[in-house]
């Protein structure tokens, strides 16, 4: 079984099974997947080299969509001019951290720094934003329906396997958080008053 | 946003100036809500991108639970864009917009 992400002397520790590590890994590449820009031929290098993608359109697919949101609301022309202009940086960064996310599935027993934490819940954000439009989460009541599925012994159909899969990288990154939000705090934390008298 | 039993920290009663949006900026960030990022995730973008208090950062995050939104930032057209693109990166659904 996993164990919760904890802070440690050496860094962020965490433990998955094999199977479990294999099933992270499958998911982050399956983002990986989806955000990878079409290859396209006869493409204006420089354009690409800056991140321009003159002819990028808002996803079609509801899941990409909610990785690549549109970042201006009741203008659809402003919101399509902007994702020109920013969305394959934008894939590229998500990507990034994906891979990065990746690398450190490398063994059973998880090490991560503090940035590499901060990788890691990103990834392990989006892979949830993408199930989570699977499953049709639309609401709170939405997420608490598939909260109650805890037991593998209830998955019986392919929603409830995801419903599982869904709920365990919520623990997973829950847990991330918990020992990242305590880094960040002794990070802000100012060296106590010296006790005395003065 | 999920919340995760135990993970709910105390209601923020703290107010202070920077809630209040000057009306001489014209630009701001807004952060809406989502059933599906963590309590705990959302401020913790807002603490360590922002670079927020812990009880401003975690004051937002509840207004965009509550209220289904919050302007996280306001200033300049460019620096709100660059914001709302780092948003995404985090995987919050964030726009901008002219301040009303």
């Amino acid at each position: 079984m996993a164990k919760a992400f904890r802070n440690t002397r050496k860094g962020i520790a965490g433990y998955l099974e094999p199977g479990e590590r294999d099933l992270v890994r499958k998911l982050f590449g399956d983002i990986i997947t989806m955000l990878e820009p079409d290859e396209v031929a006869n493409e204006d290098p420089l354009a690409a080299m800056v991140g321009l993608d003159e002819k990028a359109e808002t996803p079609s697919d509801p899941a990409l969509f909610r990785l690549l949101p549109n970042a201006v609301n009741n203008d659809d022309d402003e919101a399509l001019e902007f994702r020109r202009l920013t969305e394959r940086s934008l894939r590229e960064t998500k990507v990034g951290a994906l891979r990065a996310a990746s690398l450190a599935l490398d063994s059973s027993r998880l090490l991560l720094d503090y940035e590499q934490g901060q990788i890691f819940s990103r990834a392990l954000n989006d892979v949830r934003l993408v199930l989570a439009q699977r499953l049709e989460i639309e609401s709170t009541e939405d997420a608490d329906r598939i909260h109650e599925v805890l037991e593998p012994s209830q998955a019986e159909d392919v929603e409830q396997y995801l419903a599982l899969v869904y709920n365990f990288t919520t623990w997973l990154q829950e847990s991330l958080m918990q020992a990242l939000v305590d880094q960040l705090d002794q990070r802000g934390q100012q060296p106590p008053e010296p006790p005395g008298d003065q | 946003m999920t919340v995760i039993a135990g993970s709910t920290p105390d209601t923020d009663q703290q107010t202070d100036v920077e809630q209040l949006i000057d009306t001489d900026i014209p630009w701001v960030v807004i952060v809406w809500n989502d059933p599906v990022n963590l309590m705990s995730y959302v401020s913790f973008v807002f603490q360590s991108y922002f670079g927020y208090s812990d009880a401003k950062a975690h004051r937002l995050m509840m207004e965009v639970h509550e209220q289904g939104k919050s302007v996280v930032a306001n200033g300049a057209k460019e620096k709100m864009e660059q914001h709302t693109t780092a948003m995404h990166s985090y995987g919050l659904w964030a726009t901008y917009q002219k301040a009303d």
